[in-house]
């Protein structure tokens, strides 16, 4: 068997308030899954992603990506790893007032010199890569428009272009659909389903709704108060399992 | 534990309010005369003494369920959901209030030596009736004069609101708390959050002195005392717009592996760049009347033109001149206005 491209060896995350959202977390993920993390709201999903792409340091365990620890490295390692693991959000952190194109190139930036990108210098290989993914999530007609007046789901798209013009070998996703309408919602899972199979990218999605993990999910991980409570595929998971992670009298939500 | 923190508020203003009126009655009682009014060390003593006393009847009044004013203004909200409505005469807060408004105003009265007979005055009243004469047949041989002056002086508040923006634009992202993270950080937050306060709370007056001193009376010491103000002023509110900026678009920049400039440059930038030329149009407003002040101590200018006809009780051309003032603040101001309205 090959080698993991994420190892998480007893993560543990305290905020400085004393709250303790992960308490000692291990899985490992193989290159070209599609990994979705559930769990209610509170339960550390967010806090888990960021301690990957190190947004948030943690506060002990080891996070081992293509087998090296990156849990406690600092400065430009950081932004290293941030660039090979890119992450889309929940309310998509977008530059409101800046067009889709720039926002997408600001995939570019850690590839960039600071003073270049800060005044707009992006090679032409930039623009043409921008251009290709933009067109990748079917929107390559909205580039020269102003990011806030598309669309939620439009927006979701400019944000995975983003990530992937970095290049990265890891997409995160922080519910990525969780601010969008149910029609909307396929579409963007549609495309980060097929980022990937396509472009052979491994991803590690946090989802609420189970209909969603059945459909997309190669493999399901379930977090409750900070500890994997379930591990194993989308098929497996019934609705005693459901109880259990969600709480008992939960009814699952659909959407279709 | 930190929810009695308020205590401290509490006790500390009662004790203070205690001590003050204390020292009024002091005051009423023996007819202190100069030589003991001046007794700096005795009254200190006698002040706190009065603020121990105060403390300690705080803390009684508040033990029995009696609400002292400190209590109701400091109390936590959790305390203020259960407390009951009173009207204000019955309480014992209520009454504190009235008696410090009250005895404070009397005291006013009494300090700034308050008199509606100087003010009915005859002979004072006549003089007045003069000096409006003067200033509503304004001279306008000394226009173009005014005219040229009015122009130094808005340039000079030109000048200093120009050179502050680029420093004052720098600093807040230093003077910024959630930018300013790491332990070396807040240091440098709260370091230049003092400073600025510091030089903020000199009125640009004494800065205009200073600079006068330093570089010559004249418009440039005008520009540099003006420039001080502003950079600090600007500091403040531009770290103030970059705190409330959202963590959303920070996050999405940071997550592309962009450095800390790249950060600041492209989450947060376009996200105060609006309200900052907004206070700055607001401050070139704030620094044109400055200006005039500035002008009165040397700074050049017409506040310079308005001391030197001021002082030889030149009326008719004094009306000039704050003919000409009044016409520009009016008009910097409705300007501004406008265009801080279009910018929102
Ligand atoms: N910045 C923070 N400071 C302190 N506590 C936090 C912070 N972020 C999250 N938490 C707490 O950590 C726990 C996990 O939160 P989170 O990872 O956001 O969960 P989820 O994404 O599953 O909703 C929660 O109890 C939350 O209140
Ligand atoms: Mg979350």
């Amino acid at each position: 068997m090959t080698e993991p491209i994420l190892q998480i060896r007893n993560l543990v995350k305290t905020y400085p308030n004393g709250t303790q959202a992960l308490k000692g977390v291990s899985f490992d993920v193989q290159k070209g899954e599609f990994l979705v993390i559930i769990g209610l709201s509170g339960s550390g999903k967010s806090t888990l992603l960021r301690c990957i792409n190190r947004l948030h340091d943690p506060t002990s365990g080891e996070v081992l990506f293509n087998g090296r620890d990156i849990s406690q490295v600092q400065g430009e390692e950081v932004r290293t790893i941030r660039r090979k693991i890119a992450m889309i959000f929940q309310h998509f952190n977008l530059i409101p007032r800046h067009t889709v194109m720039s926002n997408v190139l600001m995939g570019r930036l850690g590839f960039t010199g600071t003073v270049k990108s800060i005044f707009g210098f992006f090679s032409d290989q930039d623009k043409n890569s921008a251009m290709k993914y933009l067109e990748l999530v079917g929107i390559k007609e909205k580039a020269k428009m102003r990011a806030d007046n598309l669309s939620g789901g439009q927006q979701q798209r400019v944000a995975i272009a983003r990530a992937l013009t970095q290049n990265p070998e890891i997409l995160l996703a922080d519910e990525p659909v969780a601010s969008l309408d149910p029609a909307t919602c396929h579409t963007v899972m549609d495309y980060l389903r097929e980022v990937n199979k396509e472009l052979g990218i491994t991803i590690i999605a946090n989802l609420h709704f189970l209909s969603l993990v059945r459909e997309y999910a190669t493999r399901v991980i379930a977090l409750k108060g900070g500890e994997i409570v379930y591990q194993g595929s989308p098929k497996d998971i019934d609705e005693a399992w459901f109880e259990r992670i969600y709480g008992v009298g939960t009814k699952d939500i659909r959407i279709n | 534990m930190n929810q009695n923190g308020y205590v401290w508020k509490r006790t500390i203003f009662d004790s203070l309010m205690f001590a003050y009126l204390l020292c009024v009655v002091l005051v009423v009682i023996f007819d202190p005369d100069q030589k003991e009014l001046l007794d700096l060390e005795q009254n200190f003593q006698v002040f706190l003494f009065g603020t121990v006393i105060g403390a300690g009847l705080s803390f009684l009044l508040n033990k029995k369920g009696w609400k002292t004013l400190g209590e109701m203004i400091f109390e936590p909200p959790f305390k203020k959901a259960h407390a009951e409505e009173e009207t204000f005469w019955k309480t014992l807060s209520g009454w504190q209030l009235v008696i410090f408004v009250g005895v404070t105003f009397v005291v006013g009265l009494v300090v700034t030596r308050f008199s509606i007979y100087e003010l009915l005055d005859e002979d004072g009243f006549a003089g007045a009736m003069r000096l409006f004469k003067g200033l509503v047949n304004p001279n306008l041989a000394i226009l173009p004069k005014a005219v040229l002056n009015i122009v130094e002086t808005i340039f000079m508040a030109f000048m200093a609101t120009i050179l502050a923006i680029p420093i004052a634009f720098v600093l807040s992202f230093f003077a910024a708390k959630n930018i300013m993270t790491s332990r070396t950080g807040f240091a440098i937050y709260i370091s230049l959050r003092t400073l600025m306060n510091v030089s903020r709370s000199i009125e640009a007056v004494i800065w205009a002195i200073i600079f006068s001193v330093w570089v010559g009376i004249g418009t440039f010491a005008g520009v540099l005392a003006l420039m001080i103000h502003s950079i600090a002023s600007l500091t403040k509110q531009y770290s103030e717009i970059v705190e409330t900026v959202s963590e959303g678009p920070i996050e999405g920049i940071q997550s592309t592996g962009a450095t800390k400039l790249q950060t600041i440059w492209f989450a947060i930038v376009p996200q105060v760049i609006l309200p900052y030329i907004s206070f700055t149009v607001y401050r070139w407003d704030i620094n044109i009347r400055m200006a005039t002040i500035i002008g009165l101590v040397g700074g050049g200018g017409i506040g310079t033109m308005l001391i030197q006809y001021l002082g030889q009780a030149m009326w008719p051309e004094v009306g000039t001149i704050i003919m000409v003032i009044a016409f520009v603040v009016w008009f910097m101001d409705t300007a501004s206005a406008y265009l801080r309205e279009a910018l929102k």
